[in-house]
């Protein structure tokens, strides 16, 4: 199933994040692709509060997986760790592998930075989000550069394998 | 032991193998192995690549040194090591390297904090700290505002990168504008020929909004999607891209945003020496604001040299050197490294 929703906001984008972190659990791969300034560590800032995890979400790329450890959700219910993966540097799942990741994937929510065509393979079920951002400037052909975010993003989730094929997603992105 | 021990440190948190030697504050040789030209092709640090290179250039960079030093290992008093922040692999060889040499000579092993490693290496070049300095470390990995009232037990972390680190927003402008890996340099050499005034840049986490929860904290993310939208816009009205100009009015504002951030912090806690570590002081228009803004604030200003500022064995020896005089208890042989270490952490 594949849910289209548009995010006009940077708080937006974290409402989306928090409305799908009530469905993940641990063991859940998110593959996570958008050009620069998409607004993917938006996101993962926006699943790691909800999913109360330690530490602070921010861009992983120099270390290229950074682990967070579970804590307590939002609803005061324990939460899954979140494993947050750049895979940009990485040139096929060997190295992903490298990386350990297998041991901590049924402990966490993982989720890979550009991690198509390579991540697939770590589980069957994966959800897939894709972030577009507005190109260049809005209609009258300037860019607000005080304001570089303006304009809507959108997000395009798609739910692969068994763990996803009985999840309404549209009805669970509706209340973001 | 004796009052300024012998320490040899070892480093290896992403592509730079280093190994030092120093004793008390005074540097005895530091060796470096890069794994840097095998990276450039991949357009970044590949961790296996690393981790392979640091295997292979651990035996031989520790004998460089010692050689150098004319040192012999037994002369040794205690073992320095990364534990972390960086990558996981590469920490794992030098950890693993430094434990069988402090099992091997019964020496004691201090597993530090690279990250205050940056600040502390600069008391090898420019004598100790006074009694507080502020630090500015500001890396591809890394972009944090310390306050440091002794570098080997007490450090506090005012503020860092939410997003981005300064020397990454660097990079991925580099890629964003068709330079080579690793942008950061070439992106400073365009800059160089530009006007750092033609685009106004949005400076992160600045707004009055901004000032109560994040007036320490960096924000980089925006401002590199203003300038892929900058960019853009200029390229679908077929107008030709002023590199030199964007390149200038990019490192502008992040330039800005870093020096006056780290002004108002040494005000508000009344500290007269501001110290820059990282690979990212190499960079000329920090250079110059920071030294114009400290000079106009009557701040001193203390920045290694660039070959003490990128990934080297001298901050980690120096980093153990201080906390080995602080009479802190050595690491137990059996820590694990931490990739995302803490800055409250300064040693494990």
């Amino acid at each position: 199933m594949t849910v289209t929703l548009d995010l006009p906001s940077a708080d937006a984008t974290r409402a989306f994040a928090a409305a799908l972190a009530g469905e993940l659990r641990a063991g859940d791969l998110i593959i996570l692709t958008g050009d620069l300034g998409a607004g993917k560590t938006t996101f993962t800032q926006g699943l790691g509060a909800a999913l109360g995890v330690r530490g602070h979400v921010s861009s992983p790329t120099f270390i290229v997986a950074r682990e967070h450890a579970a804590g307590v959700r939002a609803d005061g219910t324990p939460g899954p760790g979140l494993v947050h993966v750049d895979a940009y540097r990485l040139g096929g799942l060997g190295e992903l592998d490298a990386l350990d990741l297998d041991s901590s994937l049924e402990e966490s929510v993982t989720v890979v930075e550009w991690g198509a065509g390579l991540a697939e393979a770590l589980t069957e079920d994966r959800l897939e989000i894709e972030l577009v951002r507005p190109r260049g400037g809005p209609v009258d052909g300037t860019v607000d550069l005080e304001h570089p975010e303006v304009g809507n993003r959108v997000a395009t989730v798609r739910g692969i394998g068994a763990r996803w094929a009985g999840v309404d997603l549209g009805a669970l992105l509706r209340t973001a | 032991m004796a009052a300024d021990p012998l320490v040899l440190g070892i480093e290896t948190s992403c592509d730079e193998t280093g190994v030092a030697l120093v004793r008390g504050n005074e540097l005895l040789v530091d060796a470096t192995a890069s794994s840097m030209d095998e990276h450039a092709r991949f357009g970044g640090i590949i961790p296996e690549v690393a981790s392979r290179a640091h295997l292979e250039s651990m035996i031989p960079t520790i004998q460089r040194a010692l050689g150098e030093a004319d040192v012999d290992l037994s002369q040794v008093d205690a073992v320095a090591v990364t534990a972390g922040p960086g990558l996981v692999g590469p920490l794992t060889i030098g950890s693993s390297a430094a434990k069988a040499l402090a099992v091997g000579l019964g020496k004691p092993l201090y597993g530090v904090n690279h990250v205050i490693g940056h600040a502390c290496v600069d008391q090898l070049v420019h004598g100790p700290f006074p009694e507080r300095v502020m630090a500015l470390v500001v890396s591809g990995g890394h972009s944090s505002l310390l306050l440091v009232d002794d570098v080997a037990t007490n450090v506090t972390e005012l503020g860092s990168t939410l997003d981005d680190a300064a020397g990454e927003a660097f990079d991925k402008v580099g890629r964003l504008l068709g330079l080579p890996y690793p942008g950061g340099p070439h992106v400073d050499r365009l800059a160089r020929e530009g006007d750092p005034t033609a685009i106004r840049f949005p400076r992160g986490l600045t707004a009055r909004k901004d000032q109560a929860e994040h007036a320490y904290d960096f924000s980089f993310s925006g401002l590199k999607t203003a300038v892929a939208r900058w960019v853009e816009n200029e390229q679908d009205a077929g107008r030709p891209l002023p590199l030199a100009d964007v390149a200038a009015s990019f490192a502008e504002a992040v330039v800005d945003v870093l020096t006056a951030k780290t002004i108002a912090a040494c005000r508000a806690h009344d500290v007269d020496t501001l110290v820059i570590g990282g690979g990212f002081s190499a960079n000329s228009q920090l250079r110059e604001k920071a030294a114009a803004r400290c000079a106009e604030a009557g701040i001193e200003l203390r920045i290694p040299p660039i070959r003490y500022c990128t990934d080297n064995g001298a901050m980690i020896a120096a980093l153990g050197s201080a906390v080995v005089r602080a009479g802190v208890a050595p690491s137990s042989l059996d820590f694990g490294v931490d990739s995302s270490m803490p800055l409250t952490t300064i040693h494990v």
